[in-house]
């Protein structure tokens, strides 16, 4: 449990906030690429402003205050023609990186530098991106996604699909060096064992799963500072994922899937998400207002939660689930909780420093973060004695057989 | 105020009578959840699961309790943490950790909450 103080000092992100004020340290997904058809003009509303994307001098792409009224709806996405600049308002620079628009609403003269991660130096091929909308604050989004605990609840399936049928989705491959999919391996064995590392961009997250016959299963997931997760999708790909405030009570994830072996296939990684979103603001088909399709007979037989076999719906569904912006005044965390007590204390050390002015004590807005590579997401099955050097060997041999430099 | 008017009428047992007896009740502006379990008796507790605040309504009715579906911790009908499966092994957390739980009974049909106690509860 937390103070309500604390709560709301870690959760709200409006100008002139704590959290707020390191969100606006560093680089923001602000829109997708595909969102540029829209017009000369882009609705964007980020970290409870309201802005448009315009084209600024030389033609470059900026982000501009739009006028709004009070009463807008957080998700509003007015018509081109019906977007007004304040010209009066601050307009912040923009930059493009594999499909998604980043903006950068601090005060430094030079926004920081973009770390070299997989997703930002593999070639346009080999990634997609692609955002929804989650009716909640952003940092309990964010904790879902350093929680390794909850796969083997919330995403529970009863049954186990087959995993040839599951590319470009979640948990549906076999684990390295076996034949049980991942599905089987988190149903049985939910006590994960969890360490937690300070890295030079955030955390290592490490799940160690004790199975029968001497065998460990390794999950490898990170935390990127400040708002981002980078985490093992399958054999083939990891998710980089940034839970990006509208305001406090709303925000987007934005997602970009790395592949190390084939191009990635993205007419079919955006025509299944498509199925599942609503344009222009990307709110999931599946929400609180129709209960998430929730099936009790589904839930009795086949999943957790009844509420289908796309996982996104049981993360969308844990965090809405919490209120706009969950009370931690009554939450009890546990051991599995682990990772995310260490990110709260990150957060409080870089609210600190901001406000001290050490912005150089913030993780990765130094010269050297551009020299940041990786980090390591993956999923291994291994002898238990061995698990450390078979889950470094698993990744780098996928890293040395990948098409694009994925050294580390 | 005498006892009698303490109770309250929430809900009616024919809306129990379904597969899944789950109910989302609303008290004073709070939220709760009504839910009978494998025995028979009812069960009016928080709706807000007390570890990280997933929303009980969709649990899983099972275990002569309610079962949270983000890390399974299961209670019983006075609210009371039987389990916590994502916790090591021998942990005795769960033993601590306790939903707010109004007292219900049914009478005639009707399903009838002790309103005091939700009002000591604040
Ligand atoms: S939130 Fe209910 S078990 Fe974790
Ligand atoms: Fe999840």
């Amino acid at each position: 449990m937390i103070s309500k103080q604390l709560n709301d000092q870690i959760t709200r992100i409006g100008p002139g906030s704590d959290a707020g004020m390191v969100l606006r340290h560093y680089w923001q997904p602000a829109a997708l690429i595909e969102e540029l058809d829209h017009g000369d003009k882009v609705p964007v509303n980020l970290l409870g402003e309201r802005l448009a994307l315009v084209r600024g001098a030389n033609n470059q792409l900026i982000l501009a205050t739009r006028i709004a009224t009070i009463d807008e709806p957080a998700t509003h996405y007015p018509a081109s023609k019906d977007i007004l600049i304040d010209t009066l308002g601050p307009t912040y620079p923009v930059a493009e990186r594999k499909g998604i628009l980043f903006a950068y609403l601090g005060k430094q003269k030079t926004p920081p530098a973009f770390p070299n991660f997989d997703c930002f130096r593999a070639p346009d091929s080999h990634v997609f991106a692609f955002k929804g909308l989650w009716q909640c604050n952003w940092l309990q989004a964010l904790e879902v996604g350093i929680d390794p605990a909850h796969a083997s609840f919330l995403h529970r399936f009863l049954e186990d699909e087959n995993p040839a049928e599951g590319y470009g989705k979640q948990f549906r491959d076999k684990a390295e060096g076996t034949n049980m999919p991942i599905t089987q391996v988190l149903r049985e064995y939910p006590r994960p064992d969890i360490t937690v590392d300070e890295t030079k961009f955030g955390l290592k997250i490490t799940a160690l799963r004790h199975m029968d016959h001497g065998l460990t299963h390794v999950r490898i997931t990170n935390q990127i500072f400040p708002q981002a997760i980078c985490i093992p999708m399958s054999r083939e790909m990891i998710i980089t994922q940034w839970h990006v405030p509208v305001d406090d009570e709303t925000c987007y994830w934005y997602t970009m899937f790395t592949s190390f072996a084939k191009p990635v296939d993205k007419a079919l990684m955006r025509a299944q998400r498509l199925k599942e979103h609503s344009l222009p603001t990307y709110a999931p088909l599946k929400n609180r207002a129709n209960d998430y399709h929730y099936n009790p007979q589904e839930q009795a037989t086949q999943t957790y939660t009844g509420m289908g076999l796309d996982i996104n719906v049981h993360d969308q569904w844990a965090v809405e689930g919490m209120g706009r912006v969950q009370d931690r005044t009554q939450e009890h965390l546990g051991r599995s909780d682990k990772a995310i007590i260490r990110y709260r204390r990150m957060l409080r050390a870089a609210i600190a420093a901001a406000a001290a002015g050490n912005v150089s004590d913030l993780p990765m807005l130094g010269p050297e973060a551009a020299d940041i590579t990786g980090p390591v997401s993956n999923d291994a099955i291994a002898d238990t004695h061995l698990w450390q050097d078979i889950s470094r060997n698993a990744d780098m041999t996928r890293r040395a057989h990948c098409s694009w430099d994925a050294t580390v | 105020m005498n006892a009698q008017n303490d109770w309250r009428v929430i809900a009616t047992t024919e809306q129990l009578n379904v597969a899944r007896p789950v109910l989302a009740v609303t008290l004073d502006n709070r939220p709760y959840v009504l839910f009978r379990d494998d025995t028979g008796s009812l069960g009016l507790i928080g709706r807000h699961c007390p570890h990280r605040g997933a929303d009980l309504l969709y649990g899983r009715l099972e275990d002569n309790g309610l079962r949270c579906p983000f890390h399974g911790w299961h209670f019983d009908r006075t609210g009371q943490c039987m389990e916590q499966p994502a916790e090591p092994e021998g942990s005795k957390m769960y033993t601590q950790i306790k939903v707010p739980m109004i007292q219900v009974r049914e009478i005639g049909g009707e399903i009838q909450a002790l309103i005091s106690q939700s009002e000591a509860l604040q």
